[in-house]
């Protein structure tokens, strides 16, 4: 159980120190939009910076694509559209049961706006139990689908109904198809996953559902983007740290190794997200200028999906759009995309209807997860079969003094 | 008047002996108060009048909020917001008055509830003039607790029945001498009733 009193003491000294950061963020964040909106700014020569920086520098630049002061409105979303959209939840698999199984369920969402308004909403739950399907798998090596990989095996299959909904979509209207967080599949860059899952996950999942989306849409007016709700990514303030960086390249390993936060040249910035940043620079409705992603496994991995974003002024926060390049490169399908995201904001209080929707559709609650045992437990027992749970989870669900 | 033999208004979600609860089809695709609806349990055919209707959002914790500020019509905020009639469902509230076996009507509680996911249909004119040959219902009615008060739902029962008779006149005369049997020591209860159905 929590002591709340105790946590009420230190809480006013971490307010008390919010406070005292509050003057100096302020600021830094005064001299990070003087670089942003500086109109002698030497464009190609930061751009080749960006470019040669990224493998010395350990801060994760944004490439840049724009003048990094552009601020471009939307254009008005046109009267016939659809959106699509997925976002998925899971019953992970309970390490205290002795059966191995997990859940995992998919909301689908399809809006059609305009002359024929219309609306398809789905809950497509899928549970996975056989020796196949829970783990992957490659000669004699194999990993089992659980905690973070099954994060990663859920996103590709949202991916994947995405696919199958956009193939539905009719092919004269502008659509949108949307993906609720990052393009980027961050946690396949970690160590911790061998390479034969990041290629099933990766090359023949989540990559192979874009080729089939980027396909459809050379055919139809289709586009794609993912949507971040408050980022806290800080890509555009560390290629504004090049700015600040007196040295040609910015190998920092070699040039301010021993120098602590606070004491490097760039550090005139340092604390400031790019939320920050364009919350004070755009206005309602307009984009910033276009980035790409300089993270490792996107310039490995995605090739013609290779993530691009920009981020969106909303009534009240910043979100960041994820894009792939063939989107980000054709100026139609760019300009939709902004339009029609940002009508979806409109629509949502703030946050992408059709996403909003499509949460609701997939979230599994407390209660569903316990229905989900119970009568997974009532099954096994009507068929005699073993049901055995360990004596800690005994314990959590039957409390006693 | 129409023949509504095959009006089917919904599906019984929730069932006691006195009561049950439909959802509609159709958002709004709700029967008036005081409607005459039928629906099947085993052998027997359970009647019942529509004594309280109301639309709401299908989760508990989804509270529908104002949408229309900008928009010229309400027809517009559908359109605007088009998952919203997938997110609404209405439903109404009927009471158990009586019930059929092999052709014997009785106007009392039947021996078991409706069954959940049972069809709910509106009674034709038929099963109208056929039900209403007897006003004994009307103590069920007048003795049930319930949110609607039961003067505006016996009033608005008879008005509904007696469109279907041949004599309307007659038939308000015969349920007036009933009311005025069981509510013969309260006569401002018997007076709001009766100003309610005078044709």
């Amino acid at each position: 159980m929590l002591n709340l009193s105790h946590v009420a003491e230190q809480m006013e000294l971490m307010v008390a120190r919010l406070k005292v950061g509050e003057k100096d963020k302020s600021t830094r964040l005064a001299t990070a939009l003087s670089l942003l909106k500086d109109k002698n700014l030497d464009f190609a020569k930061l751009q080749d910076k960006a470019a040669k920086s990224s493998k010395t520098s350990p801060f994760l630049l944004a490439g840049i694509v724009e003048p990094l002061s552009t601020q471009k409105p939307h254009i008005s979303a046109p009267a016939d559209f659809s959106i699509i959209a997925t976002d998925g939840s899971q019953v992970d698999v309970d390490r205290h049961q002795s059966t191995r199984c997990f859940l995992i369920n998919i909301g689908r969402v399809r809006l059609d706006y305009g002359q024929n308004a219309s609306a398809k909403l789905e809950s497509l739950p899928l549970l996975y139990a056989s020796d196949k399907d829970t783990v992957i798998s490659i000669g004699h090596q194999e990993q089992m689908i659980e905690g973070p990989l099954l994060n990663l095996k859920r996103s590709v299959d949202e991916c994947r109904h995405l696919v199958e909904m956009a193939t539905g979509l009719p092919p004269t209207q502008p659509s949108l198809a949307i993906i609720d967080g990052s393009l980027i599949m961050w946690q396949l860059s970690s160590s911790e996953f061998p390479d034969f899952v990041v290629k099933e996950l990766l090359d023949n999942g989540f990559m192979k559902y874009l080729d089939g989306i980027k396909s459809l849409a050379q055919k139809q007016s289709l586009s794609l983007a993912s949507y971040i709700s408050f980022p806290r990514s800080v890509n555009v303030v560390n290629t504004l740290r090049l700015l600040l960086c007196p040295n040609e390249l910015a190998d920092c390993s070699k040039h301010c190794c021993y120098k602590s936060i606070g004491q490097r040249p760039c550090d005139d910035i340092y604390g400031v997200q790019d939320q920050d940043l364009f919350f004070n620079m755009l206005n309602t409705g307009e984009r910033s200028a276009i980035f790409t992603s300089q993270a490792k496994i996107v310039r490995e991995k995605y090739g013609e999906h290779t993530v691009h974003f920009f981020y969106l002024k909303l009534e009240d926060e910043i979100a960041r759009i994820e894009i792939p390049q063939w989107i980000a490169r054709d100026t139609y399908k760019l300009d939709m995309t902004h339009a029609l995201i940002f009508d979806q904001c409109l629509r949502g209080n703030g946050y992408p209807a059709a996403l909003s929707e499509a949460h609701e559709q997939a979230v599994v609650s407390d209660s569903d997860r316990e229905n989900f045992q119970q009568l997974l437990s009532t099954w096994m027992a009507d068929e005699h079969l073993d049901y055995a749970s360990s004596a800690k989870s005994r314990s959590k669900k039957t409390r006693w003094l | 008047m129409q023949d509504l033999s095959q009006t089917r208004l919904g599906e019984v979600i929730e069932a006691s002996t006195t009561a049950f609860n439909a959802q509609c089809y159709e958002l709004y695709s709700l029967p008036p108060l005081g409607t005459l609806v039928k629906t099947c349990e085993g052998d027997n055919e359970l009647y019942a009048v529509v004594h309280r209707a109301f639309t709401e959002g299908i989760e508990p914790g989804r509270k529908p909020i104002a949408r229309g500020k900008d928009e010229i019509s309400e027809e517009a905020v559908f359109q605007a917001n088009p998952q919203l009639s997938k997110l609404l469902r209405s439903e109404f509230s009927a009471l158990v008055v009586g019930y059929k076996n092999a052709e014997h009507l009785h106007q009392y509680l039947p021996p078991h509830p409706a069954r959940i996911h049972g069809f709910v249909y509106a009674c034709n004119q038929k099963e109208i003039l056929n039900f209403s040959r007897s006003c004994d219902f009307l103590t069920l009615l007048l003795n049930a607790k319930m949110e609607t008060p039961s003067d505006e739902l016996v009033a608005a029962v008879l008005r509904l029945m007696s469109a279907s008779q041949e004599d309307t006149r007659a038939f308000l005369i015969k349920a007036g001498k009933e009311l005025a049997s069981l509510l013969g020591q309260d006569y401002a209860r018997l007076k709001a009733i009766l100003e309610r159905i005078r044709p």
